[in-house]
């Protein structure tokens, strides 16, 4: 499998003090989705603006498709498609002429021009209104106005910085439905920045958790919820519990612990949808009533939590929406 | 440089596509210069203090006034600037294959048609309250080229500003400050030997006086004698304010 975008030991120190990345190295191959996750201010935009050719790194060295984004920087331009946080069309002209412009500015010959714009607003579902004032647009019509920029290339990959900050969650499914259909159709790489867990969990291959400027840990989701350890099944009981039952339970395989409390009843376990049934099986065989039964699984943030220290910020996404409707109208 | 070419074009473009959805800034913009031609001009003029060298003094002060409005669009053109650094499009455009050169460029060029379509909004007014322009359409499109070109500088001098400018509030400020003193200190609304010496030294530095001087030669005086000189120093300018934009750009970026 070939690398689409190779990090080493990368750092960049902002004014000879503010140490944004200190010492990254991560790998992503050729058709993945690659995630990066981790709290504001922990550098990935940094790493993205690295990759992009847009900063120098202070040390270390980065490739895109083998390309060295310092001393090959106009050929990388050439490869990639990058949608930044903000927003990046001009509000007083309307979708069609934004991508005109990029299309332009890229070099797409007149002749193709036309047919390739259509088809990416057509993709986008902007055909509607493409020839309205981009300051009409909703949130969610301008990210995917500034997806279809990026794609005018048919870039290798497609760099997005939070492609989904700021929209609501209708908006942002659309978001990740189109660009799933565009990876099917033209197997780009795809890596994108993001603190919401639950897109990492869902639209990536691989997950690099950063924080602080470092990738703690790097693995599929699966995986590094695995890594976490197990869940915790919860039961709320009828009676109280007998010692027999007890016992019984903490010899299963499955089961690490047994913690009662007053009627409820934790037990921990490495994987809480197999050892539920044996768990069940021994309390009805012990005459114990269960009245409910909940189980938790570890999410990333459990993961987030054990190798950066602290847990993602969930708040803040009201303000982000905020911010973004002032962009739009601002402009 | 074909590539650069393009950047260039496609900044213009940009622009012009920018105009035809709004235009209500030319407008609003248009209103101070015509005050100066309209009020400050026959009034001043009546005095006869001034030595015009023949020229009516509205008319004189005309290219003045023409060059001090469109000097305003360029310098306040930053602002574009300002605002596409924090939206995400500055950014964006680096990512292409275009040059950051041609990207500083383009921009700073892009402010000429603006400039361009600002005098043509003030021009017929001034006709109409009977400056008498030069009949010559071959000087009256060099007029425009002057004033293209040499807006193209002062927006690089606001992309300068703006480097060191991060938020909008403080470049408003110092765009005042900027634009002011540029003005009273060319010969925009007199000639530069009844300055005090002081000033007129200054004068010698201010590009806005060559800028004035060549679109006065070629819209009201007809005198070319120092047309060259201008030209020159309009390219000068011009070169010296892209390289220094283009350098600061690097501060604006990060």
């Amino acid at each position: 499998m070939s690398t689409a975008v190779d990090v080493r030991g990368v750092t960049k120190v902002y004014d000879g003090k503010v140490r944004a990345l200190d010492g990254v190295d991560l790998k992503v191959e050729v058709g993945k989705a690659f995630a990066l996750l981790g709290p504001n201010g922990a550098g990935k935009t940094t790493l993205m603006r690295i990759l992009t050719t847009q900063l120098k790194p202070t040390s270390g060295e980065a490739y895109v498709f083998g390309l060295d984004v310092v001393h090959e920087g106009a050929e990388v331009r050439r490869l990639v498609g990058y949608v930044p946080q903000e927003m990046s069309v001009w509000t007083d002209l309307s979708g069609y002429e934004n991508l005109l412009v990029y299309a332009k500015i890229y070099g797409i010959p007149s002749t193709d021009r036309k047919r390739i714009i259509d088809d990416a607003l057509e993709k986008m579902g902007l055909r509607g209104v493409a020839n309205n004032l981009v300051k009409t647009y909703s949130g969610g019509m301008i990210r995917r106005l500034e997806m279809a920029c990026a794609m005018l290339i048919k870039p290798k990959v497609l760099f997005l910085d939070e492609p989904t900050i700021g929209l609501d969650p209708s908006a942002r499914r659309v978001v990740w439905e189109v660009l799933a259909s565009f990876r099917k159709e033209h197997g780009v790489t795809v890596f994108f920045n993001t603190h919401y867990m639950d897109e990492a969990d869902l639209y990536s291959d691989e997950i690099a958790i950063i924080n602080e400027g470092r990738v703690v840990k790097l693995g599929k989701a699966d995986e590094l919820k695995r890594s976490v350890g197990g869940g915790v099944i919860q039961l709320t009981l009828g009676d109280g519990m007998n010692d027999k039952a007890s016992s019984e339970l903490k010899s299963l395989s499955a089961v690490g612990d047994v913690v009662l409390n007053g009627t409820e009843l934790y037990i921990v376990v490495e994987d809480a949808e197999t050892a539920l049934p044996e768990v069940m099986e021994v309390l009805r065989s012990g005459g114990i009533p269960v009245k409910r039964v909940s189980m938790n699984k570890p999410t990333l943030d459990d993961v987030f939590l054990k190798y950066a220290g602290t847990r993602l910020e969930t708040g803040g996404r009201v303000s982000e929406v905020r911010q973004m409707r002032r962009m739009i109208r601002r402009g | 440089m074909f590539g650069t070419m393009r950047t260039l074009s496609v900044m213009m473009e940009l622009e012009l596509r920018r105009l035809k959805h709004e235009r209500t800034e030319l407008y609003t913009r248009a209103v101070q210069p015509v005050l100066w031609i309209v009020v400050f001009g026959p009034i001043m003029g009546a005095v006869r203090a001034v030595p015009t060298g023949g020229v009516p003094y509205t008319d004189y002060i005309t290219p003045g006034v023409l060059i001090q409005s469109t000097t305003f669009v360029s310098i306040f053109y930053g602002l574009t600037i300002v605002w596409e650094r924090d939206s995400g499009i500055l950014k964006k455009l680096l990512v292409t294959p275009a040059s950051r050169y041609a990207t500083v460029i383009g921009r700073s060029m892009a402010s000429g048609i603006r400039a361009i379509f600002q005098a043509l909004i003030i021009v017929p007014i001034a006709i109409l309250i009977g400056v008498r322009f030069l009949p010559n359409a071959l000087y009256f499109t060099s007029a425009l080229l002057v004033i293209f070109f040499a807006s193209g500088g002062f927006a690089a001098i606001s992309i300068l500003i703006a480097s060191f400018m991060k938020t909008r509030e403080r470049f408003m400020g110092i765009g005042q400050a900027v634009t002011f003193p540029l003005f009273f200190s060319s010969n925009a609304l007199y000639p530069v030997e009844i300055m005090p010496h002081v000033l007129r030294e200054l004068a010698l530095f201010n590009p806005m006086s060559y800028v004035v001087d060549a679109v006065r030669a070629l819209t009201v005086s007809g005198n070319l004698a120092n047309i060259a000189t201008d030209l020159a120093a309009i390219a000068l300018f011009d070169a010296a304010m892209f390289f220094m934009a283009s350098i600061s750009f690097k501060r604006i970026i990060e």
